[in-house]
């Protein structure tokens, strides 16, 4: 039996390289805590991420990590998991890398349903390239490439997840450890594609969803009365209400996974042996006697 | 007559089912024992528009297009005018004149005509219009003197699924063929003849079908892909077969997905694929470079097509060799590997797998339409000649942390590799320049020995790279290179040209980079003139070559890039222009006059 890890047991010897006040910071204390309460061990969790100052968290997680290109981390996470179902999967990027760039990952990983956990740090802005608008910016931010004010209206990623057949969909605020810890938990533990999006603020270059402005503009679903998370339609309705954002878990169902549907109940892929040739093999040039 | 020689073109509209029905053809001779390549010409579009199936059979092992159709199997007018021209002199065409006649313009003296109410007979003797095609079997069964026996039990074969009443219906119309033959043609012979030899142990498979089956075979078990002719049979290959040997096969939603989730399943640990074609191959350049700079062993097959763009995604070309080898920003190691048959297609498919574990390397697999969707016959595919090499994969147990370095610098550039759930091998594998244990650091002496390990590897896999293969008469004057599928008519034109006094040498490359270059000086060493024949406009592989070389005189760009296979005769006529001949005329198998020019194609 494994000893119990702690959070510690789940940070690399690399410093961290963000700023200062970094919301990513606290996603990544969030995660390390969650990882440690959920008694994973490092050499089992399969950590993918993005590009972005987000991105940058899988150096900074004791894991089998993958930094791979911009937007496609969830297609390199989804064939992790099928090709080691055995593993705990961890996707983490930011709201360019996930909305943008790799917005059509996203719906079909949604689609698929997955069991790994996807969160994405949004930022409201492209933190790396310096603050450029992103797929979350509200209208009229003004950035480098908007300095006239951004025209594009924000992408409300929870609502599309949802609409596309989303099992689990989550919002935390990384001045909210305690309980980002516990919707990231729910999320590891949920049997699909859970999707855990924190406002992440950017300290350098959003100088409008400053910490000070998501207090504000923040509320919780627990502040609604009876507020039942597998009620679709009430899920929608909160989730694109106009006005204050809301924290919590929004919704949860379960349907069968994608490694569920196409690996039926064969053992991990990665852990069979392909060395010696499996004599049935040759039945199959027959059809072509 | 000509007996055991014959190349039949089996032409009508898109979706008619001639599909079939040129498959049923190509294992009728096959039976017989001959040697068969198929080649498709369709239109890139589901129903309507001219398609036509080339079925040739003989006694030789060049597999391609022949200079000429011998038969003509056309169920409409269009067919016989676009083809009547590629006909051989002595050759005949079977033309279903239903619903059209033959006109003046379509008339050769030269050429045979049977014409018989094909669909007519289908839908007022059979009552069935759709036995059409297998009527036609029927009649050029009799014409050509295939064995009754043969076509009837792979008809049987055929349609067995559908029931037996769809059998009998179909038999029938073998036989309604087969005597209208013998009512209305006794009188006029075709000129051709089969006679059958020992079909021993062969097997008649086609190119994507062979790279599937030995990605099996290698133990690949995971695919992703996105289809895109002419390379998703493949992915419908492995969909169908990998789950039965425990693997999983993913449409993805595009290439840049495909290639990600290859990426990241070999990453966990299991050997994976994709296959694609230029458009798509576009799309995964991206992701060729992070495969190569993170080290993780992928294979690749691009299944060539014309480009540039859309291009003519149903014809066949060789223009994709300089994307494979130069695409993508930055400098990384890659292996491109090019069959030269169906049979090289399966062997060299096992070989990328152990070469891209072993060396830690994205390898291409480059095949092309006229190859990859084309049919051979080919020895029993050996699975006893399969090796699983997975390099340096740790398998044995735990690691100690800390010491354990994922790109730990070695003598051969190639480092140990823990996949996840290895105790101990946790590690970061980065598209971003790394140290050797994984961090990322743009450290100015790491940068350089890092690239130096990474690029190190193309040197020490120089003993496992596919050797190029001398065919011919080393010595000779002139000296033939090329690969893939132009491994067929370029043996066939050295065949023909041997026999009119001209002998020749040709290297069949089929490790394209890194670029053989010692073995292409070896073999150019006191060749006068040299051929480069190759499907595109510019000479790719004529290009690769003189940086080995330097500029050369004599070196000649045969080329062709009507997305049509080379006929034999273009590349002896490519000779003949050059080298001096004592008599003009080369003769081909079937010792007819060659024509002056080739014909259209
Ligand atoms: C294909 C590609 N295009 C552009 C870039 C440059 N780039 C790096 S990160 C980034 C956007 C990052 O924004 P986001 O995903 O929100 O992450 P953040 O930095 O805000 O955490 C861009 C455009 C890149 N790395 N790759
Ligand atoms: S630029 Fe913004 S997102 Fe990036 S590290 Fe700094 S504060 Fe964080
Ligand atoms: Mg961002």
């Amino acid at each position: 039996m494994a000893t119990q890890l702690t959070p510690k047991d789940f940070a690399t010897a690399t410093p961290s390289w963000w700023c200062p006040g970094c919301g990513d910071f606290g996603v990544l204390a969030a995660l390390k805590q969650s990882c440690a309460e959920l008694s994973l061990q490092p050499k089992d969790v399969a950590f993918i991420s993005g590009i972005g100052c987000s991105g940058k968290i899988s150096g900074y997680l004791h894991s089998y990590a993958f930094h791979g290109v911009h937007g496609r981390a969830l297609p390199t996470a989804t064939a992790v998991k099928l090709g080691n179902k055995d593993l705990t999967v961890i996707v983490a990027g930011g709201d360019g890398d996930g909305y943008a760039i790799g917005a059509g990952h996203f719906l079909h990983a949604v689609r698929r349903n997955p069991d790994m956990t996807y969160i994405v740090m949004d930022n409201q802005t492209y933190g790396l390239t310096k603050g450029q608008s992103s797929p979350t910016s509200m209208l009229g931010y003004l950035s480098g490439t908007s300095p006239a004010g951004n025209p594009d209206a924000p992408l409300n990623g929870l609502a599309v997840a949802l609409a596309a057949g989303g099992t689990f969909l989550a919002r935390a605020f990384s001045s909210e450890p305690k309980a980002m810890v516990e919707m990231i938990k729910e999320a590891v533990r949920h049997p699909g594609f859970a999707i855990v999006e924190v406002m992440s603020p950017c300290v350098t270059f959003n100088k409008v969803n400053t910490y000070k402005w998501f207090k504000e503009n923040v509320y919780h679903l627990s502040d609604i009365e009876g507020y039942d998370p597998s009620n679709r339609a009430k899920a929608f309705d909160v989730l694109t209400q106009h006005g204050k954002i809301p924290l919590g878990v929004f919704y949860r169902e379960i349907r069968p996974t994608f490694e569920a549907l196409t690996l039926k109940d064969s053992p991990a892929i990665a852990g069979l042996d392909i060395d010696r040739i499996d004599p049935k093999l040759a039945e199959l040039q027959e059809a072509y006697a | 007559m000509i007996v055991n020689d014959i190349e039949v073109l089996f032409g009508g509209q898109a979706g008619d089912g001639s599909l079939t029905t040129g498959d049923l053809i190509a294992t009728v001779f096959k039976r017989m024992g001959l040697d068969v390549y198929t080649f498709k010409d369709f239109p890139s579009r589901i129903r309507g528009g001219h398609t036509n199936y080339i079925i040739r059979a003989g006694e030789h092992p060049h597999y391609g297009v022949a200079d000429y159709v011998d038969a003509m199997v056309a169920f409409d007018l269009e067919c016989v005018e676009k083809h009547v021209d590629e006909m051989r002199p002595g050759g005949f065409i079977i033309f279903d004149n239903t619903s059209e006649q033959l006109t003046e313009a379509v008339r050769r003296a030269d050429v045979t005509y049977y014409e018989v109410p094909l669909a007519k007979i289908a839908k007022e003797d059979l009552g069935l219009e759709l036995v059409r095609n297998t009527i036609s079997l029927g009649v050029l069964s009799q014409l050509t003197g295939m064995d009754p026996a043969i076509v009837r039990s792979l008809v049987t074969r055929q349609y067995e699924r559908k029931g037996e009443k769809v059998v009998a219906q179909n038999i029938g119309a073998v036989e309604a063929g087969e005597n209208y033959v013998k009512e209305h043609f006794a009188s006029t012979p075709s000129g051709y003849g089969l006679r059958a030899r020992p079909d021993v142990d062969r097997l008649i498979m086609m190119g994507n079908d062979a790279i599937g089956y030995g990605a099996l075979a290698a133990g690949c078990r995971f695919m992703a892909g996105y289809p895109i002719t002419p390379a998703t049979d493949i992915l419908e290959w492995m969909a169908k077969h990998a789950p039965k040997y425990g693997g999983v096969v993913v449409q993805a939603e595009d290439e840049l997905a495909a290639i990600n989730m290859v990426i990241g399943a070999a990453f966990a640990g299991v050997r994976a694929m994709t296959a694609t074609s230029g458009p798509g191959q576009a799309l995964m350049t991206e992701g060729i470079g992070l495969a190569a700079v993170t080290e993780t062993p992928i294979v690749v097959v691009e299944c060539a097509r014309a480009g540039p763009s859309t291009g003519m995604p149903t014809k066949t070309e060789q223009s994709n060799l300089n994307h494979l080898i130069f695409s993508g920003h930055g400098e990384v190691p890659r292996v491109v590997l090019a069959p030269g048959s169906v049979e090289e297609s399966f062997y060299l498919t096992v070989g990328a797998f152990n070469l891209a574990e072993k060396y830690q390397v994205p390898v291409f697999i480059l095949s092309e339409q006229a190859m990859c969707q084309s049919k051979e016959t080919t020895p029993r595919l050996d699975l006893s000649a399969v090796r699983v090499d997975r390099g340096k994969l740790h398998r044995n147990g735990p690691l100690t942390f800390g010491e354990y370095k994922r790109y730990e610098f070695t003598q051969d550039g190639v480092s140990p590799r823990a996949i996840p759930g290895t105790e101990g091998g946790m590690h970061l594998v980065p598209g971003s320049e790394h140290n050797d244990a994984g961090v990322i650091t743009e450290d100015a002496r790491n940068r350089v020995r890092i690239m130096d390990k990474r690029m190190h590897k193309l040197v020490s896999m120089r003993p496992d790279l596919p050797k190029a293969i001398v065919h011919g008469d080393r010595s000779a004057g002139v000296a033939f290179i090329g690969y893939g599928s132009n491994r067929g008519p370029i043996g066939e034109a050295q065949d023909r040209l041997a026999a009119a006094g001209v002998p020749s040498r040709f290297l069949q490359l089929r490790t394209l980079w890194p670029f053989p270059e010692e073995e292409v000086r070896d073999f150019l060493a006191g060749a006068q003139h040299i051929f480069v024949v190759e499907n595109n406009m510019t000479g790719q592989v004529e290009r690769l070559v003189r940086y080995v070389t330097g500029p050369m005189p004599n070196m000649h760009r045969v080329l062709k890039y009507s997305g049509r296979p080379f006929r034999p005769i273009e590349i002896i006529e490519a000779v003949l222009e050059v080298v001096p001949h004592s008599n003009g005329v080369v003769p081909d198998r079937t010792s007819q006059p060659v024509h002056s020019a080739a014909p259209a194609s």
